[in-house]
């Protein structure tokens, strides 16, 4: 268990939730983990497919009153400990959205956010600086 | 054989990737990052404010002056305050380090005060008049206009009718 502790601080999964997105972040996300350029798995994360296999995770969107359960069903299925990191001014406040009859954002009401990266949405680099936030703090959680 | 060139080519080059988190990355200088405030330059129009679509920039009358506020954590960075800022007062910079902790969420503002001046004439408080406004207005600026700059409404008003300066 301590070793798979020490190794597992070196490699962080990474798992996005759209909560309701424009897309934007979320083409983003992709941006920073499949060009070269920027290439987030130099820091030892790798995205997941599955909620159970995540260790941070990332939320984008404004959290729509249609998708809130989801989001919320989804996020409660990745085990503890997690880092939560909001990519983008929709989760951290709702952006232009906000207020809006149709959010009931921002998530922080629901979920405990540990990183926010604001930006409309934020550039590659961006997110890189603030998962790199989150990986301390993950590695401090472990 | 032409791949031969393009690996030479890549070998030289040295790798593509951004040295990202451990140094910083060039920004180009038109990137549209944090918002940027110059007090001296507001006139008080508060356009940005009826502009804004995430609703960051707020203003608010206090007795010592103008207070401008912007939460950047709403702010989309569209430019909308700085394309109809007549003064340019509201620029948008080229900073994107804006990740912060949840403890730090609502600390991401920036804050200034536009002071307000006092009238020469009868030394009631007013807004003053911004230098970039003065050098968009006119041309040049007379000693007349310098002089009517810091009087208030009022005092401009009954000093452009009497007549009395010249």
């Amino acid at each position: 268990m301590n070793f798979l502790s020490r190794m597992s601080k070196k490699s962080p999964w990474l798992y996005r939730i759209n909560a309701g997105s424009c897309n934007g972040c979320d083409v983003e996300l992709a941006t920073t983990a499949c060009i070269p350029r920027y290439d987030v798995e130099r820091l030892g994360c790798q995205y997941c497919g599955s909620p159970k296999h995540a260790d941070i995770v990332l939320v984008t969107g404004p959290l729509t009153a249609r998708v809130k359960d989801k989001v919320l069903r989804v996020y409660e299925e990745i085990p503890d400990p997690k880092v939560t990191v909001a990519i983008g001014v929709c989760p951290i406040s709702g952006g232009v959205f906000r207020e809006s009859y149709s959010i009931v954002g921002p998530i922080d009401r629901y979920l405990p956010v540990d990183v926010n990266v604001p930006g409309c949405p934020p550039r590659p680099q961006a997110i890189i600086e603030g998962i790199a936030k989150a990986i301390e703090i993950w590695a401090g959680r472990i | 054989m032409a791949f031969l060139s393009i690996l030479m080519k890549n070998l030289l080059k040295g790798p593509s990737t951004e040295p990202l988190p451990t140094a910083d990355s060039p920004t180009p200088a038109a990137y549209r990052g944090k918002v940027t405030f110059d007090e001296t330059a507001c006139v008080g129009c508060k356009m940005c404010e009826h502009v804004c679509p995430g609703g960051a920039i707020r203003f608010e009358e206090r007795p010592e002056g103008l207070r401008f506020m912007i939460w950047h954590n709403t702010c989309v960075n569209c430019g909308l305050c700085s394309h109809y800022c007549l003064t340019k007062a509201i620029k948008l910079s080229n900073d994107w380090h804006l990740s912060h902790l949840q403890a730090d969420k609502y600390r991401l503002t920036d804050q200034a005060l536009v002071a307000y001046a006092a009238c020469s004439g009868c030394g009631t408080k007013m807004l003053p008049t911004a230098d970039a406004l003065m050098r968009l207005a006119y041309k040049k600026v007379s000693p007349r206009s310098e002089h009517l700059r810091h009087l208030c409404p009022d005092c401009r008003r009954s000093a452009s009718v009497s007549g009395d300066i010249q």
